[in-house]
């Protein structure tokens, strides 16, 4: 007898930005199909069209409030390549330094804010950490809670000293940075970053120096690690690993397992007179595409991109790459599971389909041997990856913390490295041209294509991280990367599908999500809830 | 304890991240110092598994009160005045708004998108974007110029892109503890207590105004950048530079033009080829003058300000 399937529509699945509405079918109490389903449409693409060739340093930070200054930076690059600009490495470094600053912020936020909370849901009450978890991590009262969402914003106290306010500054600009900091602006963000390590990331978070966490290099050294003191099990990072194991997320989540990197901070030396093709040669974090089911890295490269339409609510043939694209809406949506249901297009790699991106695949690319001798290599999550058979929404969720103290590393190079005296801009000469700018926001793979034609804007395209991941199907019936991982999730309780909600925020999607739940067999619907 | 209701329409989130950068109340303490009862909000709160649905049901039939509904970003129409391009817990969002601010007794319309219309509604707003009761400079928008929350004021707007934490702290602590009747709007409806100064109000590059000392490229020290680069300090009512962002700075001390996000028209001239960070002029001379001021008033003003202008107004007075 096989049991009936019964669909749960969740709309939204909250606590990320825009709108997500997610299907799943459930049987036996486990995902068996899932539908990602994007439910805002605002047309930055179509707004950009025919304006001035900078405006997307003006209109893109707004795409996404969260990562603005990852737009900003991906809107700079794209017009410093189409105008041959050149970049002085005092700007290389302003620019790394804001977007690493916005992506400390994104930590804590994150972690206390999004993700932390769903265990403190009763689902977990027979947990043995249950209690430990309501203390520490109840939105607003939580201590934890209220430390860390408190303290999240000051990282992006040197964004102000930069660029004048986070979110929404557009200090950065084809030829350069429009800041000029002082002694002081250095010495103030110092003693900012000092703060943020000395009050939350060293004995919150680890509950040990960055020095010692620093030597943890693999899956062995990191149980060690736990092991080794209380101050290291008991930590946020220790509470949180040890949790998750208790309550089972490290048992589903999984997802396709082949994952993308754009690669990020240019190196302030090597891409003074940036390309298109010069850029993986040129970036400290390096781009590829890792496919975890033969253990292969490559270099990823911009041109391999293509945007499937088929399942996408827009008027325009599929499987082009970007600078083909039009963005023609359709008139109307309504939402058809067989055809079309989401704004988000289905991206995927001509050579290797489906790829999911975020911190994740920053770090399962950070593992492999590819790129050059001098970029950055940490084998520590692809050991994991390997040791722990593959992805899970605990795994996801520990990439992207442990990436804290390599950001809170280059940051400071960033202070260490300023020329207070040389320039931080040099004018550029505007030209038509197309022009790529690409960046990892801290959720992932962002980029910008740009055409510039007679002085104007002919056309610009963003493929946001959350455009890989919460991608509706593509031509071929492949799903979407989240839409992948849903499956094989148990749901203990139909009228409350915390899990769900843990997978989709594993991912850090930046859209509301929602979820209904309908019985397949009879079509109707059962319940709606919002998992935030 | 005040019910408040903050939902999403058109929207990048960026006013939510303004809002968690708030310290003194910090958005922690509007829950545990002032008691405010923060219903639902799109990126915080637990309630798993709840039925949103039956929450805003029930603030829609006036089973339950809904004391502040604050809004962040636009309100979408599109397509063809039907909202369907931003549906949110089954319905579109238009509809949602439309029902709540018929029980909400206060409404609070958060950054340019929920009061103007911002960037969404830029030519051609293929979203048909509109802000709650303007759309740019016009009175009207999307609840109509007559509206009035159940307390009897029009929607109080707290522009910006985004607003600045403290405006929006101050103005939901001002309204949760009573004190609404100490709010007075301008003729857009924004709190004057704000929106009455300037952004030059304050800002460093002041002295190098009034001497007409020009920042001619972007990263200098020196300079205003009202002359060549297109800063509208001098006519964007803001508190930027008397409340600063994140506790450091503001935009014109960084060195970045103000872009006047406070005012309706932004973003200025629609963005057309050649407006970005470039001073519009008419043979030398500023299209829009600082507010207050007459072209013939501002040409001998410079005039004599160049005449009168010290040694040091050249030099590099921010130092290394
Ligand atoms: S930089 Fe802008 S705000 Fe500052 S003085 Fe000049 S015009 Fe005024
Ligand atoms: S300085 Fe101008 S553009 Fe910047 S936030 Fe203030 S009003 Fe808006």
């Amino acid at each position: 007898m096989s049991a009936a399937v019964q669909t749960l529509d969740i709309s939204p699945v909250g606590r990320v930005e825009g709108d997500l509405d997610v299907r799943v079918d459930i049987q036996n109490g486990v995902v068996v199909n899932a539908w990602t389903q994007a439910e805002l449409f605002r047309g930055f693409e179509v707004i950009l069209r025919d304006k001035d060739p900078q405006a997307g340093l003006v209109v893109t930070p707004r795409a996404c409030g969260i990562c603005g200054a990852s737009h900003l930076t991906c809107a700079a690059w794209a017009l410093d390549t189409a105008w041959k600009a050149e970049v002085p490495r005092n700007a290389i470094l302003a620019r790394n330094l804001g977007q690493i600053v916005e992506s400390l912020q994104s930590l804590p936020r994150h972690h206390y804010g999004l993700f932390m909370i769903d265990y403190t849901h009763k689902n977990y009450s027979h947990s043995k950490y249950y209690e430990e978890a309501v203390k520490r991590w109840s939105p607003f009262t939580g201590t934890n809670y209220e430390l860390g969402v408190t303290i999240s914003g000051r990282p992006v106290e040197i964004y102000a000293l930069l660029g004048g306010q986070w979110p929404h500054s557009s200090y950065m600009v084809p030829g350069g940075v429009m800041c000029a900091p002082t002694l002081t602006d250095v010495t103030r963000a110092w003693s900012i970053l000092e703060h943020f390590r000395r009050n939350w990331m060293e004995p919150v978070w680890l509950g040990c120096s960055f020095e010692r966490y620093e030597q943890i290099q693999s899956y062995d050294d990191f149980m060690a690690w736990l092991d080794e003191r209380p101050e290291h099990a008991n930590s946020d990072l220790g509470m949180f690993w040890r949790m998750s194991l208790d309550v089972g997320v490290d048992k589903y989540g999984q997802g396709h397992g082949k994952y993308v990197s754009w690669g990020y901070l240019p190196h302030e030396d090597k891409y003074n007179r940036p390309t298109i093709e010069g850029r993986n040669s040129a970036v400290l974090m390096k781009s590829g595409v890792y496919d975890g089911a033969s253990d292969t890295h490559k270099l990823m490269d911009q041109v391999y991109t293509r945007e499937d339409l088929r399942h996408a609510w827009y008027d325009e043939p599929g499987g082009m790459h970007p600078f083909e694209r039009v963005t023609k809406p359709v008139g109307k949506n309504p939402v058809d599971y067989d055809n079309k249901y989401s704004w988000s297009v289905a991206v995927r790699h001509d050579q290797n389909g489906r790829l999911e991106a975020g911190p994740l695949a920053r770090q399962l690319i950070a593992g492999g041997t590819h790129g050059e001798s001098w970029q950055h290599f940490d084998p520590l999550v692809l050991d994991m990856y390997k040791k722990l058979g593959g992805a899970s929404v605990m795994l996801r969720h520990f990439a992207r913390m442990h990436e804290g103290v390599k950001l809170y590393r280059q940051a400071e190079h960033a202070l260490r490295e300023f020329r207070l005296n040389d320039p931080w801009y040099v004018k550029p000469t505007e030209k038509d041209g197309k022009g790529w700018g690409a960046t990892e926001a801290i959720r992932g793979a962002l980029c910008h294509w740009i055409e510039v034609q007679g002085g104007k804007i002919k056309n610009y395209q963003i493929i946001a991280p959350t455009t890989w991941n919460v991608g509706p199907r593509s031509d071929g019936g492949e799903l979407g990367p989240i839409e992948q991982a849903l499956i094989g999730t148990p749901i203990a309780d139909m009228n409350d599908p915390v899990e769900v909600g843990h997978v989709c925020r594993s991912y850090d999607s930046c859209l509301v999500c929602t979820v209904h739940a309908h019985d397949a067999n009879t079509g109707e619907e059962l319940a709606r809830f919002r998992t935030a | 304890m005040a019910n408040l209701l903050w939902l999403q329409g058109g929207a990048c989130s960026g006013n939510t991240m303004s809002f968690l950068n708030a310290e003194e109340p910090s958005a922690c303490d509007l829950v545990t110092d002032f008691g405010i009862n923060v219903l639902w909000h799109p990126s915080l709160g637990l309630e798993l598994g709840d039925n949103l649905k039956k929450l805003l049901n029930a603030l829609t039939s006036g089973q339950m009160p809904l004391d502040i509904f604050v809004f962040e970003g636009t309100v979408v129409n599109a397509p063809n005045g039907t909202g369907e391009w931003n549906r949110f817990a089954g319905r579109a969002m238009r509809d949602w708004v439309s029902d709540l601010c018929k029980v909400a007794n206060f409404v609070v319309a958060v950054g340019d998108c929920a009061t103007w219309g911002g960037i969404p509604a830029t030519a051609p707003n293929p979203s048909e974007s509109q802000g709650l009761q303007f759309l740019k400079r016009d009175q009207g928008g999307f609840l109509g110029k007559d509206y009035k929350s159940k307390a009897g004021l029009p929607v109080i707007n707290i522009p910006g892109c985004p607003a600045h934490p403290d405006w929006i702290t101050q103005i939901v602590v001002a309204v949760a503890t009573g004190r609404a009747g100490d709010l007075t709007l301008d003729e857009f409806q924004r709190p004057k207590t704000f929106f009455t100064s300037f952004t030059q109000t304050g800002c460093t590059r002041n002295m190098h105004f009034a001497y007409k000392v020009s920042a001619t490229e972007f990263g200098q020290r020196k300079g205003c950048l009202f002359y060549d680069l297109g800063c509208r300090g001098p006519m964007t009512h803001s508190p930027c530079n008397r409340v600063l962002w994140n506790r450091q700075s503001s935009k014109t001390r960084a060195g970045m033009p103000c872009m006047g996000c406070t005012e309706p028209e932004f973003p200025f001239f629609d963005l057309a080829p050649g407006t970005v960070f470039k001073t519009q002029t008419v043979m030398g001379v500023p299209k829009d003058m600082p507010s207050g001021v007459d072209k013939t008033g501002y040409i001998k003003l410079t005039a004599a300000a160049k005449a009168a202008s010290p040694r040091w107004a050249e030099e590099d007075i921010f130092v290394v």
